[in-house]
């Protein structure tokens, strides 16, 4: 640790870390669009100059990313001098940017339009023709490019190079008319596009499914855990006006994702967007299916399981911890054993981030008790049993193309089921709609939180386990 | 004034002074075969700190000094390398070129003593593009020096070991800032790298690296051979040894000579034995004294000793003494705007400032020049500049194209003024200068307007 002297404070800091790292850790702002703390410092944009004293010698205007801090080093980040130099910087940064703010998705969350405000640089002095370049170019299905926000910060060159080490972007063309391209032109590939976007200081990458999509100021955002494998990355659930889930972007997590997710992450939100989701309840009417009130389908349900003389239960991975506990209460009741259905790895695994593994709570569910068991095996399950109780979001899909055969089932899902023997379908809320805990694949906490509020007609699921439980215990001293 | 000892271009007589033979005849080589049996590496190094020697590629640093920034082998065993620079891009700069062409032999072996100085297994020569012949004639010389033993494994039976390899620039002016070379030299695009690290510790391929001109180094192989007294008896104090200096511009006799160090610009300027005076005696208005980057001085400050210190306290700096001269028919405007567009075309394009800032400085230039220069463009000029250097960038370059502009203000502010208030140049507008010359304008601008 090193001693310094920042903005008046002492403090002890690690020396193998720029100053602007220090800074950061201190809680003091300092501007930056090449650096980024994922990526190694490159020192080109200039933008995070302070004013920095070594030794007792004056200080002198530094950029804070590449500085290297030594013992008793005086700082002060808010120096007329440094103001001077990062409004400067801005000036020139603004020269030949487009100033097409009011349709830039990036507006609210831009750099560079932040360090303007900050460093209250209004006026550009330049009276010459802005630069032309392309506006939108095809990246592939992930990834517009608008050549003129872009400010050449590199930070998305090097995320290629450093993080997914797959590079295939780079930048062309000479001085003032350099601009950033994929090699030969071609689309972007991998599973890692998104965090382009991210890393881009400014609106010159943006996501192609977020285009013109939402004023960001009008986002709720809410910390989650993603769904889509057993990592767990730490994300912002974002929902436009109490509706859909228009983004899904990673949070900062040492231990889990550092700054990154992947793209199935990402873009798994159209999951939770489901206009046709099921409400309320459904109960077996002849030969069809009623739509009843939540409360009338778990009464109806319990009546179904108290009959039934075997009954199967299964498990979705996506149930959190506490969840889970009141599913092993309910299958305690009805006597069967604890399982979760377990698909096979799938082909996303990679050495970032994705597992392969499409269980975000396997961990959880195995501490808490329920052995894993294949779609098929369950289905067999299902099949040897009287009825079965299905319980947890995606439980369904994860079944489909299994035959259930006519035994009698009671499910909870966000949709419906159609299968044969169906007696009872209880809505339940997607996983961006309840509070809980999963454990991901290295024991690390995963928190949902409510980013959207539940529809008045669903109820949260272990509610609805409570009172089917309680329901099953009066209905089978009835009978 | 004609009575100074010359030894840089002694060699370069004749139709074959690029070759082995002649340069053998010469007595060549027999300094390095002297060196490598009978001194100790560090004793080599002694004598270039000794002589003073400064390098000629710009900054006029200690060369004897910058050797002992590499690091001890015995404690850091990793491979060491030294990057020659032959890059020789900044405009009006044609010194080094001479040098591949005609002594190509005195440049390697100056390289092999350096390497076996600073314990270096190889020695990489980046030459700027556009230099072909050069290229061809230093390669010959390196087929020529390894077939007889001078280049590769054990060489001249001491057991000294070096290898030379050579690489061709595409073209670009920031390939010769040391880390950009660096990093084209590893086939990445030129972008200068941060400092620190600085090359000695972490330079090509991450090894321990010195980067030196041509002229420096070439300078080399006569220290050893004569000493670093008879070094400095010529040159100043501060400045010893002969350079060469590059006379372009309207002189009678352009050309590259070699002279001692703290000669007057007057005297190389003016006398027969070199540029031999302004063209057809018409008066200096303007003169760069050591490139493109160290800006134009008024032609009345001529009367200056060209060594570090004195070209320093006249306010500019030696560079890389490429003196241009221009006569009173130029206009200087015009020659700013040139080197703006030159800047401005060569910037990495890393740095913000750097990159938006060549660019608006060339702009602004322009439009001066063509008669659109406004109220408030010369106070702008400044403001720019100084928002572009000193040392606010990764590398020098901002600085070069800052400053020509800041001199140019500081010196010429009544004719950017004339330009602004008169709307354009007169030279322009007539197509006839003062003098009654025709100007055409360069080909390249023609072609630009054609387009
Ligand atoms: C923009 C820029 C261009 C340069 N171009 C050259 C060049 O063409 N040749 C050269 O020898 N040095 C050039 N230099 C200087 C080198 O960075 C370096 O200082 C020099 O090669 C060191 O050699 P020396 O110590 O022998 O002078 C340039 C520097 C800058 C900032
Ligand atoms: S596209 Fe964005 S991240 Fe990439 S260099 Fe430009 S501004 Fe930086
Ligand atoms: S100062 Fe200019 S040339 Fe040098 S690294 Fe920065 S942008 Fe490139
Ligand atoms: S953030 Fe430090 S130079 Fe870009």
């Amino acid at each position: 640790m090193t001693k310094i002297t920042l903005n008046g404070r002492e403090l002890e800091v690690d020396a193998s870390k720029p100053l602007i790292a220090a800074c950061d850790t201190a809680g003091i702002d300092v501007p930056r669009y090449c650096y980024h703390p994922g990526l190694e410092p490159v020192g080109s944009c200039r933008i995070c100059q302070v004013e920095v004293s070594e030794g007792g010698r004056p200080a002198r205007v530094m950029a804070a990313c590449r500085t290297q801090v030594t013992e008793g080093m005086v700082v002060n980040t808010e120096a007329a001098g440094a103001h001077d130099a990062r409004r400067e910087c801005l000036e020139f940064l603004l020269k030949n940017h487009p100033l097409d703010c009011p349709i830039c998705d990036k507006a609210g969350e831009c750099t560079l339009q932040d360090y303007s405000f900050q460093e209250q640089q209004a006026a550009s002095r330049s009276t010459e023709p802005r630069a032309t370049l392309e506006k939108r170019v095809d990246l592939g299905e992930v990834i517009m490019l608008d050549q003129e926000r872009c400010i050449l910060c590199t930070r998305c060159v090097r995320f290629q190079e450093e993080v997914t080490k797959k590079p295939e972007l780079t930048n062309a063309g000479l001085a003032s008319n350099s601009y950033i391209t994929t090699f030969a032109g071609r689309p972007l590939t991998g599973n890692y596009q998104g965090n382009l976007a991210d890393v881009c200081p400014v609106g010159a990458l943006t996501l192609k499914p977020f285009r013109f999509q939402a004023r960001v100021w009008n986002l709720e955002k809410s910390s989650s855990t993603c769904a889509e494998c057993s990592r767990g990355c730490s994300i912002s659930v974002e929902v436009l006006r109490r509706g859909d889930v228009k983004r899904i972007r990673p949070v900062f997590n040492p231990d889990v994702n550092q700054w990154w997710m992947c793209d199935t992450g990402r873009f798994s939100f159209p999951e939770v967007n489901d206009a046709e989701r099921l409400t309320g309840g459904l109960i077996a009417s002849g030969d069809d299916l009623m739509g009843v009130t939540t409360g009338e389908a778990i009464r109806h349900a319990a009546g179904v399981l108290a009959s039934s003389s075997k009954t199967a239960l299964l498990a979705s991975p996506f149930l959190t911890v506490e969840e889970a506990a009141e599913v092993k209460v309910l299958g305690e009741a009805v006597g069967a054993e604890l399982l979760f259905v377990s698909p096979d790895p799938n082909e996303l695994k990679d050495d970032l981030l994705h597992t392969g593994d499409p269980c975000p709570n396997r961990n959880g569910l195995e501490q808490a008790g329920f052995k894993a068991i294949s779609p098929a095996d369950a289905a067999t399950r299902v099949t040897g049993a009287d009825a079965a109780i299905l319980v947890g979001e995606r439980i369904l899909k994860l079944l489909a193309g299994n035959s259930l055969g006519s035994t009698k089932l009671v499910t909870l899902d966000t949709a419906a089921c159609l299968a044969s023997g169906v007696e009872a379908c209880i809505s339940i809320p997607f996983y961006v709609e309840k509070a809980g805990t999963w454990i991901n694949v290295d024991g690390h906490i995963g928190r949902l939180t409510i980013a959207r509020p539940i529809p008045a007609s669903v109820q949260p699921l272990e509610r609805s386990l409570v009172e089917l439980t309680k329901s099953l215990s009066r209905a089978g001293a009835s009978v | 004034m004609s009575g100074f000892e010359k030894y840089l271009t002694s060699r370069m007589t004749g139709e074959d002074s690029h070759t082995l033979a002649a340069f053998k005849k010469n007595g060549g080589y027999a300094t390095l075969e002297r060196a490598l049996k009978e001194m100790q590496p560090a004793e080599v190094i002694e004598v270039v700190k000794a002589s003073g020697l400064r390098g000629r590629g710009g900054a006029g640093f200690p060369t004897g000094l910058k050797w002992t920034f590499m690091p001890d082998p015995a404690k850091d065993p990793r491979s060491r390398y030294l990057a020659i620079n032959a890059d020789e891009s900044e405009p009006g700069t044609c010194k080094d070129r001479i040098i591949m062409d005609e002594d190509p032999h005195g440049l390697l072996e100056g390289i092999l003593l350096a390497c076996y100085a600073m314990k270096c297994e190889a020695s990489y020569i980046y030459v700027r593009g556009e230099y072909r012949h050069q290229y061809d004639r230093t390669a010959a010389a390196i087929v020529e020096a390894r077939a007889a033993g001078l280049i590769g494994k054990n060489i001249l039976g001491t057991g000294f070991n070096c290898e030379i390899h050579m690489h061709k620039g595409a073209g670009a002016y920031i390939c010769g800032e040391e880390t950009g070379m660096m990093e084209s030299l590893e086939g990445k695009r030129g972008h200068p790298r941060p400092k620190p690290p600085f090359p000695a510790g972490f330079g090509l391929w991450g090894q321990p690296t010195t980067v030196n001109n041509v002229e420096t180094i070439f300078n080399v192989p006569f220290i050893v051979e004569k000493g670093s007294k008879w070094f400095r008896t010529m040159g100043s104090e501060a400045s010893p040894g002969n350079f060469l200096v590059g006379i372009s511009g309207n002189v009678n006799k352009p050309g590259v000579y070699e002279a001692p160090l703290g000669t007057n610009a007057k005297v190389l300027l003016e006398a027969d034995h070199f540029a031999g005076g302004v063209s057809e005696g018409r008066q200096l208005k303007a003169w760069f004294t050591g490139g493109s980057s160290t800006g134009m001085m008024p032609g009345s400050t001529v009367d200056v000793a060209m060594d570090h210190d004195s070209v320093k306290a006249a306010g500019t700096m030696l560079g890389t003494a490429a003196m241009i001269m221009l006569d009173d028919t130029q206009c200087v405007v015009r020659a700013m705007q040139i080197i703006a567009r030159f800047y401005d075309h060569e910037t990495c394009g890393q740095c913000s400032q750097c990159r938006e800032g060549c660019q608006w400085l060339h702009q602004i230039f322009k439009r001066i020049e063509e008669g659109q220069g406004r109220e408030g463009d010369i106070d702008l000029l400044t403001s720019i500049g100084n928002g572009m250097a000193p040392g606010k960038t990764i590398c020098a370059l901002a600085d070069a194209a800052a400053i020509p502009a800041h001199q140019m203000i500081k010196h010429f502010r009544a004719d950017l003024e004339e330009h602004i208030r008169d709307g354009g140049c007169k030279i322009n507008k007539t197509g006839k200068c003062a003098a009654g010359h025709s100007h055409d304008a360069p080909a390249t601008e023609k072609a630009e307007a054609q387009a």
